[in-house]
């Protein structure tokens, strides 16, 4: 069982004065994902998954907690009503097979966009990358997400068409 | 922005039209109804009605809804009809009684059209009894309070309108059995509303006159908001780039496109309405035998279509003779929806001795943005030029314009585009950019004359004889398939309908068939949805993180069976 890194747990405060938790996933956190992907609207599931996902499977949520932290990283951002907790963000990345790339996916709750989250995930999930001797990060978006594109590209990404496929690009920043 | 296109314009078509030509629909087909008075306005079957007919009847029905029924301004009424006489009769009367139209694709299912009135918020609806049954089926979860059906003959002369009722009912079995407590007869309607002052509702520009469904990326449809004023800008638009082309009072249109898809409602109805000519609904295009009947019976000057229907109309037997005959009288044909093939384009020209005029518009856009010009007399296999008062940019992933003649996001700006997506915020967002264009999802180039030129669509979806269809909305559906764990759609060429839909199912259930799969989505899918083809995969395909990989399906789809 990979040792859960807990050196990568921080706390934030949002410019409206919010704060949030970042941490990496843990398996236990089965439950709060399966909340989390269930209240995401059809746009934000889409863009994700780019099909329809209707609720989440068992084998999904498996997938996306039970992680080795390693070739696999996910980071959940959460945010404290009272004593319950809520995942509004994720950003992971799963390494390809050739070790020294890895793709990259990120989602954001629907009523959490525009509040600077997804910069402090995607920030923190690059520094964990860059930890582990990935060199280049990569990722697949849809060509319509114009939003999604426009953040990569201001946290220096490039954007190239995808060959044969014009209805995707490919993201990819290298270290 | 240099408009370069207006270089290209013909001899007399204006730079601009007046968007405000008419306040409203209503006014335009008001001043028809006095100017054309006696002249057919519709026909269907051979069975005409006048410009004065269309105003009595319409009126009529205005009267009934908001009096018989007490429904408010702004109040959304669905129509479910195929093309038949009640079509225009109750569009117009619903937007003279101030209301907002909601078209329904009349070959729904139950659980496509429960979605669409719950959306939209529709308390009344006309429907076809043929289609009643489906209605029935949906009605519980919806807020419609108020029903009228409608018979095929319900407006033909008496004795027609007896034996083609009898027909349908009986001899054909057309009518499924459906039960609807408190529905109201149409001719019902109208004699209720004849007795009843029609109230002058004040309708503008702004006031919404359709919320017109259009599918979404995300599986759900979305009701794109047309004002009046959008749909009138429209109207001005075509008759100004038709300006030379057709005369006032003296045009006959087929339209055989259904009225409830945007491009024949506003192509046809609304810019012959304008122009005084007589629309002549065909209701059942797939009968073919019938339809070159028809075409043989009717002196018709213009049509319109999509490339499916002109092929097979190419195909059909008859219709050589019918295209024959229509030389020198046939002056226009305008294909839409979806692309054109050449060897289409030119074995009409040759078999009619007019060309294809292609057009390019979007449910968004009311719908027309582009057009060939209608004096070129050739088919140019581009989409055309912007009409007037519209602006056609081509941008990149920033929004920004690309030089000319390279390949970006066509987006569009113009009187006819539409306000928004009903109840849908965050969809209208990324509709339009920050300057306002409305992004249309296809990718394409404008040339140094101005003709824009398409290459390939950004959004994923399949177009079907001219009908959006999403990968998404099938993959809903077919994952609520006990037997199926996984479902991705793609779209692969096909020759009568331009593309197909194919389905890859990963089987939950090892015994599930592909037949099983087909008649689950019968039941929640309209026709042109429907998978041509199901294979059945282990997996699909996905990256490291679980995207899908669409493109290696397309491909996989692409190969011949086998």
């Amino acid at each position: 069982m990979a040792e859960y890194p807990a050196h990568l747990v921080r706390e934030h405060q949002l410019f409206d004065g919010r704060t949030v938790t970042l941490r990496p996933i843990r398996l236990e956190d089965a439950a709060l994902v399966r909340e989390f992907l269930n209240e995401l609207s059809g746009e934000s599931k889409y863009m994700r998954f780019q099909k329809w996902v209707h609720a989440p499977s068992d084998k999904l949520i498996h997938f996306l907690t039970d992680i080795d932290y390693d070739r696999h990283m996910a980071l959940v951002c959460t945010a404290r009503h009272g004593d319950r907790e809520e995942i509004v963000g994720e950003a992971r990345y799963v390494a390809n097979p050739d070790g020294r790339t890895c793709e990259l996916g990120i989602v954001i709750a629907d009523a959490w966009h525009k509040s600077g989250i997804a910069g402090l995930l995607m920030e923190a999930l690059i520094r964990a990358a860059r930890e582990r001797g990935v060199q280049s990060i990569e990722g697949l978006v849809l060509a319509h997400n114009t939003e999604m594109l426009r953040f990569v590209r201001a946290l220096g990404f490039d954007t190239q068409p995808v060959t044969d496929d014009r209805t995707t690009m490919r993201i990819v920043r290298k270290f | 922005m240099k408009k370069i296109w207006l270089d290209s314009y013909p001899q007399g078509v204006p730079s601009e039209i007046d968007a405000r030509a008419y306040s409203s629909l209503n006014q335009l087909l008001e001043r028809s109804c006095v100017r054309f008075r006696d002249r057919t306005a519709i026909s269907n079957m051979g069975a005409p009605i006048t410009y004065g007919e269309l105003d009595g009847l319409s009126r009529d029905f205005a009267a009934y809804l908001q009096k018989a029924l007490g429904l408010q301004q702004r109040d959304r009424v669905a129509i479910m009809l195929p093309n038949l006489l009640q079509y225009p009769v109750a569009l117009f009367g619903a937007l003279r009684a101030g209301m907002t139209v909601v078209n329904v694709n009349p070959l729904y299912t139950a659980s496509e059209l429960e979605y669409q009135l719950a959306d939209s918020g529709v308390v009344a609806i006309i429907v076809l009894e043929n289609f009643a049954r489906t209605l029935e089926q949906a009605l519980a979860k919806t807020r419609v309070r108020h029903v009228v059906t409608t018979q095929v003959g319900d407006l033909f002369p008496p004795v027609r309108r007896a034996l083609v009722n009898f027909a349908v009912k009986h001899v054909k079995r057309l009518v499924p059995a459906w039960r609807i407590p408190g529905a109201t007869d149409f001719r019902e309607a109208l004699a209720l509303g004849a007795r009843q002052v029609l109230g002058g509702a004040s309708v503008g520009s702004g006031d919404i006159a359709f919320l017109q469904y259009t599918g979404g990326t995300t599986g759900r449809a979305k009701g794109a908001i047309l004002t009046h004023g959008n749909m009138v800008a429209n109207v001005e638009q075509v008759a100004a780039w038709a300006g030379g082309t057709l005369e006032e009072g003296a045009e006959t249109v087929i339209t055989a496109l259904p009225l409830y898809h945007v491009f024949a409602l506003t192509a046809n109805l609304l810019v012959f309405v304008k122009l005084g000519g007589h629309n002549a609904l065909i209701t059942n295009p797939r009968d073919i035998t019938g339809f070159v009947a028809e075409l043989r019976k009717t002196r018709f000057t213009a049509i319109t279509g999509v490339n499916t229907l002109f092929n097979a109309l190419l195909n059909a037997a008859g219709f050589e003779e019918v295209a024959a005959s229509s030389r020198g009288t046939l002056k226009l044909a305008v294909a839409g929806g979806m692309a054109v093939q050449r060897a289409v384009a030119e074995r009409w020209q040759k078999a009619t001795g007019v060309p294809l005029v292609e057009g390019y518009g979007l449910t968004e856009a009311s719908p027309n943005v582009c057009a060939n010009r209608f004096d070129l007399g050739k088919f140019t296999g581009k989409l055309g030029l912007p009409l007037p008062s519209t602006e056609v940019a081509i941008l990149d992933e920033d929004g920004r314009e690309v030089a000319l003649g390279e390949i970006g996001e066509i987006a569009v700006r113009g009187p006819q585009v539409m306000r928004g997506y009903w109840n849908a915020p965050e969809e209208t967002a990324n509709a339009f950019t920050a300057d306002g264009w409305l992004k249309t999802g296809d990718l394409g180039r404008m040339d140094e004359r101005g003709y824009v030129e398409f290459s390939e669509r950004k959004k994923d979806v399949i177009v079907v004889s001219g009908f959006k269809a999403y990968p998404a909305e099938i993959e809903d559906v077919v994952m609520l398939h006990p037997g199926v764990k996984d479902a991705g759609a793609v779209g692969v060429s096909d020759e009568r309908s331009g593309e197909a839909v194919a389905l890859f199912v990963v089987r939950k259930d090892p015994a599930l068939t592909a037949e099983a799969v087909l008649e689950h989505c019968a039941k929640h899918l309209t026709g042109y949805k429907l998978p041509r083809r199901i294979e059945f995969r282990e997996q699909l395909p996905k990256s490291a993180i679980g995207k899908i990989l669409r493109r290696q399906l397309r491909e996989e789809a692409a190969r011949p069976h086998g």
